[in-house]
C-alpha cells in the first residue's frame, strides 16, 4: 500500500462522493421512470394551463372551464396559467387544483365520458353547470356510480 | 410558487419574448432548469400553442447569443485578468499548457457540452475564452450544438407533449448523472495513476 499524500486523498474523497452523487442521481431517475410507467398522470402544477392540464389528462377542456365556471370557449381552450385563474377567483392554488382534479375524475370511467364540444344547455349528467367558489364536489357513494363504460373514449383537446 | 412555476407561467402567457430571454440569460451562466421550458415549449408546439419553426430559431438564436457573450467577456475580459494572475505568480508556462490543451479539445468539448452535459455549457463558454480558443470555431461548434440541442429537447416536448413536467424532471436528472459518470471517469482515471505500480525502466 502506498503512503498517501493529502492531494492523492482529496482525489479518493472527490471520487467516492462523485460517485455517491452520481448514484444518487441514478436512483431518481429510474424511480421517476417507474413512477412514470404506473402513473400515468403527472401532479398539476400552478404554471399549466386549462388547456395543458386538459391535452395532459386526456378531458375536454370545456369540462376544466365549467368546474370552475369559466364561460365556454368556441376556440382555443385558455392560455392563462391556473394561478392567475386562481388569483382572479379569490381561491388558492390548492382549490383550484382540487377542483379541477374532482372534475376530471367525473369524466373518465367509470363515469360517462363527457363530450367533445360543451352542451348547449345544463350538463349531460345532470349535474350543476358550474361549480360556486369554494366548493368542491364530495365523494361520489358507491350506489351513484355508473356502469363502466366497455371502452374508455376520452376526449381530446381540439 | 417556485421560480421555475414563475417562468413556466410566463413562457404561456407570453411566449417567445419570455423564451428568448431565458434562454439567453441561461446560457450566460445562470442556473436554471432550462430543459424543462424547451420541453414545455415542445408541448406547446405540439398543441398548437406556438409555431414550430419560431420557437426552434429563437431558442437557437438565444442559447447561441448567450454562448457569445459568455465567451467574449471571458476572452476579453478574463484574459487580462489571467495574465495579470500568472504573470505574477510566474505560471505562464502551466497557463500556456492548458491553452494549449483546451484548443486541442474543445471542439469536441463545446458541441457535447451544448446538448449532452449542458450543466457544463457556461464552463467551457469561460475556459474557451480565457483559452482565446478561435472564434469563428467556436462559433461553429457552439451552434451545431445549440440547434442540435433544442430540436432534441423540443421534439420531445413534441412527443410527450402531456407529460412534460415528468420528462423534463427525468431528463434533468439523466443529464447529471451523465456529468457525474464523465466527472467519475476522470477521477478513476487519476486514480488508476495513482494506485499504479511504479513503472520499472
Amino acid at each position: 500500500m502506498k503512503n498517501l499524500g493529502w492531494r492523492q486523498w482529496l482525489v479518493v474523497l472527490a471520487f467516492v462522493l462523485v460517485v455517491c452523487v452520481t448514484g444518487l442521481f441514478a436512483v431518481r431517475t429510474v424511480r421517476r421512470a417507474i413512477y412514470w410507467h404506473y402513473h400515468q398522470d403527472e401532479p398539476i402544477r400552478p404554471w399549466m394551463s386549462l388547456g395543458y392540464i386538459a391535452h395532459s389528462y386526456s378531458v375536454p377542456p370545456w369540462v376544466l372551464h365549467q368546474a370552475l365556471g369559466l364561460p365556454p370557449r368556441a376556440g382555443k381552450p385558455d392560455r392563462r396559467p391556473i394561478r392567475e385563474i386562481a388569483r382572479e377567483q379569490h381561491r388558492s392554488v390548492d382549490q383550484v387544483i382540487a377542483i379541477l382534479k374532482d372534475a376530471i375524475v367525473h369524466s373518465r370511467p367509470p363515469y360517462p365520458p363527457p363530450p367533445d364540444a360543451p352542451p348547449d344547455e345544463g350538463s349531460p349528467r345532470g349535474q350543476p353547470p358550474a361549480f360556486t367558489p369554494g366548493q368542491t364536489r364530495g365523494p361520489i357513494p358507491p350506489q351513484q356510480t355508473p356502469e363502466p363504460t366497455q371502452e374508455p373514449m376520452r376526449g381530446r383537446s381540439p | 410558487m417556485s421560480v421555475t412555476d414563475q417562468v413556466l407561467a410566463a413562457l404561456l402567457v407570453y411566449g417567445l419574448p419570455v423564451l428568448f430571454g431565458v434562454i439567453l440569460i441561461c446560457s450566460v451562466g445562470f442556473p436554471f432548469p432550462i430543459s424543462l421550458m424547451l420541453v414545455a415549449a415542445g408541448s406547446f408546439v405540439e398543441q398548437g400553442e406556438m409555431k414550430l419553426w419560431e420557437v426552434i430559431a429563437v431558442a437557437s438564436v438565444a442559447a447561441v447569443l448567450g454562448d457569445q457573450i459568455g465567451y467574449g467577456l471571458s476572452r476579453w475580459g478574463g484574459r487580462r485578468l489571467i495574465n495579470r494572475i500568472s504573470r505574477k505568480l510566474g505560471a505562464e508556462t502551466n497557463i500556456q499548457q492548458a491553452e494549449a490543451l483546451t484548443k486541442r479539445w474543445s471542439g469536441a468539448g463545446i458541441f457535447l457540452s451544448r446538448w449532452l452535459v449542458t450543466a457544463f455549457g457556461p464552463w467551457v463558454n469561460v475556459a474557451s475564452g480565457i483559452a482565446a480558443y478561435p472564434w469563428r470555431r467556436f462559433l461553429l461548434w457552439d451552434v451545431l450544438g445549440e440547434v442540435l440541442w433544442v430540436i432534441l429537447y423540443v421534439g420531445i416536448g413534441y412527443t410527450f407533449s402531456n407529460r412534460v413536467q415528468t420528462i423534463a424532471e427525468i431528463l434533468g436528472n439523466l443529464s447529471w448523472v451523465i456529468v457525474g459518470l464523465i466527472v467519475t471517469v476522470i477521477l478513476g482515471w487519476k486514480l488508476m495513476r495513482i494506485f499504479a505500480p511504479e513503472a520499472t525502466t
